[in-house]
């Protein structure tokens, strides 16, 4: 059973990454989810795991709050980013792509799919004939990246925010799961990306979403990885993150507006690539 | 589908899929505050003794069987606190904890059900403070688990040579 | 807001009753369809309904349709909760004229969800 040392350290890396609390009498929750990443590391405990790679390692750190916080993955998260895309984005970037009517789309922190998959359905239903869409799924870990190739659910994760008519619409029954129409798998590609390390390829995309997987890095990786998004952005395109997270203190190169109840990040032209150093704060006009 | 052999009834039920049901209904339903997974005992491990709540459910149509769960006393009434939001330890009733191992064994059947080959329909689940006792079942899956320092198991079966299933204590 | 839980189990009454009243919603219940038509023929207008499919003397799927079948009750929103998985009774459910479906077992965030999507709550984001 985990020790109170390392049960006090996961509760403090659960509170500042999610706000979550851990309480004492939860030892066997942080026990029974983080004892199948232990293993995987080679670890004999979660001890041994504690203190061998979470302490150490951001990208084991990030896979053991999303072990914690189960379940927190959900369909269309937060909505008001999806409606974001129906209402503001695909409609700017129909326009602005009229003569290639072919969108690229990059889900950067893809997890299990359910973004990918959400972006995907909202194409199916609002591309006009003719355009072509890719969504390129990408994450540090292969087996998401294998969930998302396979497309299939637990009825769980599927009570977590489809809307019944999509639900079946786009996925059929198979055994306790469902899976998901090929027609929504054929938009999809996949690749292992760590975003800390340089990404690969040189596409522009022309809708990034990165959300609520920023917070797991520090400030200096947060920097760097949002600089070198801003090249893989197209300039008329758009990066989202997560509903609380914003890159207002960190990147002038980036100009936050309003998408109906969301927020989207724009590429700020003509500035500097590179983040700023100093700390006072310039007003952007968002 | 009457008159099909044991042997395809096993393939359309798969025991990966009874343990996934198992496992979600748990989580879900009592996984709350104190979350412990439900580990798998050794195949030969002897059902849950008296003293013992036990609650089975029939699937008649397309496929005839029955689910049935059998938990040690301590966890039925840690089940029924959980499931009527209770206070551990608190006062609750006979009805109460009737209703709450009627309704786990409900819910488990419902999707067991949508494992097997349909049209068919869920009987009213029946409850039993005893071991219950199914004439001429063939068992598909058991599943002895513990969780926590208690213990249950769960049986999948149908009934021998395609005849209805007689339940009793 | 009113919600009236329509299930002849009494600890998925409970379940439900206290997920729903902690989003500040007040509570009717009934066991059945026909006990749920009585209180809304007598006058009970709940703005949602959260109902199971399989119950003695008329199931969920029936009451569903009475419902969407009477122009007094055209305003109320219509959820199955239910163990009933197969694709074919969704499509029948929201046929009817159901407006939202969930799978038992739920958590309480998938309720949380499904009323998000029928804009009857809000979950709070800071700004």
């Amino acid at each position: 059973m985990i020790s109170p040392t390392s049960f006090g350290y996961v509760a403090d890396v659960l509170r500042r990454e999610t706000a979550m609390l851990c309480e004492p009498g939860k030892e066997y929750l942080v026990e029974a989810r983080l004892l199948p990443l232990a293993r995987a590391a080679g670890c004999a405990d979660v001890d041994t795991y504690v203190n061998e790679r979470l302490r150490h390692d951001a990208a084991e750190r990030a896979a053991a709050v999303d072990a914690l916080t189960i379940n927190e993955t959900s369909w269309f998260r937060d909505l008001a980013p999806y409606q974001a895309f129906s209402d503001v984005i695909l409609p700017s970037l129909l326009g602005a792509r009229a003569d290639r009517r072919h969108l690229d789309i990059w889900s950067a922190a893809c997890s299990s799919g359910q973004e990918a998959y959400s972006i995907a359905m909202l194409l199916h239903e609002q591309l006009p004939a003719g355009w072509t869409a890719r969504i390129h799924a990408t994450d540090v870990s292969p087996s998401m990246l294998e969930r998302v190739r396979t497309g299939r659910y637990s009825q769980v994760e599927m009570n977590r925010g489809m809307p019944a008519n999509r639900l079946v619409r786009y996925f059929t029954k198979v055994g306790t799961e469902w899976e998901v129409d090929p027609a929504l798998r054929a938009m999809i590609t996949t690749e292992k990306v760590n975003l800390a390390a340089p990404f690969p390829g040189s596409l522009q995309y022309d809708f990034i979403l990165v959300r609520n997987v920023l917070i797991y890095f520090d400030l200096d990786t947060k920097r760097d990885i949002l600089r070198r998004f801003r090249a893989r952005v197209a300039n008329d395109g758009f990066l989202m993150l997560g509903a609380t997270e914003t890159t207002l203190d960190l990147d002038d190169a980036w100009v936050r507006e309003p998408a109906g109840r969301a927020w989207v990040h724009r590429p700020r032209l003509g500035a500097a690539v590179s983040p700023r150093t100093s700390t006072t704060l310039t007003p952007t006009g968002a | 589908m009457t008159g099909t052999t044991v042997d395809s009834q096993i393939d359309e039920l798969s025991e990966l899929d009874v343990v996934s049901v198992v496992e979600e209904v748990w989580a879900t339903f009592l996984g709350a505050d104190a979350f412990m997974p439900l580990i798998p005992l050794a195949p030969g491990t002897p059902a849950p003794a008296d003293p013992c709540w036990d609650a089975a459910i029939t699937v008649a149509g397309a496929w005839q069987g029955i689910i049935m769960i059998s938990l040690e006393a301590g966890l039925a009434h840690h089940v029924t606190e959980a499931m009527l939001g209770l206070e551990p330890g608190g006062e609750h009733s006979t009805e109460d904890v009737v209703d709450a191992v009627g309704e786990l064994v409900n819910v488990i059947g419902g999707n067991i059900k949508g494992l097997v080959p349909g049209p068919s329909k869920l009987s009213l689940p029946m409850v039993a403070r005893a071991p219950i006792r199914v004439s001429s079942l063939v068992e598909l899956v058991r599943l002895p688990l513990a969780w926590g320092e208690h213990q249950l198991a769960l049986v999948v079966g149908v009934p021998a040579g395609g005849d209805s299933v007689e339940v009793g204590t | 807001m009113h919600a009236l839980i329509i299930d002849d189990s009494r600890t998925m009454r409970s379940i439900l009753r206290r997920i729903v009243t902690e989003l500040g919603f007040d509570i009717s219940e009934a066991g059945n369809g026909e006990e749920a038509l009585t209180l809304l023929e007598d006058g009970l207008v709940p703005d949602l309904c959260l109902i199971d499919w399989n119950m003695p003397l008329m199931d969920g799927y029936t009451f569903v349709t009475r419902v969407r079948a009477d122009p007094r009750w055209r305003q109320i929103t219509l959820m199955m909760v239910t163990t009933e998985s197969e694709h074919g009774q969704i499509v029948r459910a929201l046929a009817a004229g159901a407006h939202e479906y969930v799978i038992k077992p739920f958590t309480s965030e998938a309720i949380i969800d499904k009323l998000e999507l029928l804009g009857m709550v809000a979950r709070e984001v800071p700004a």
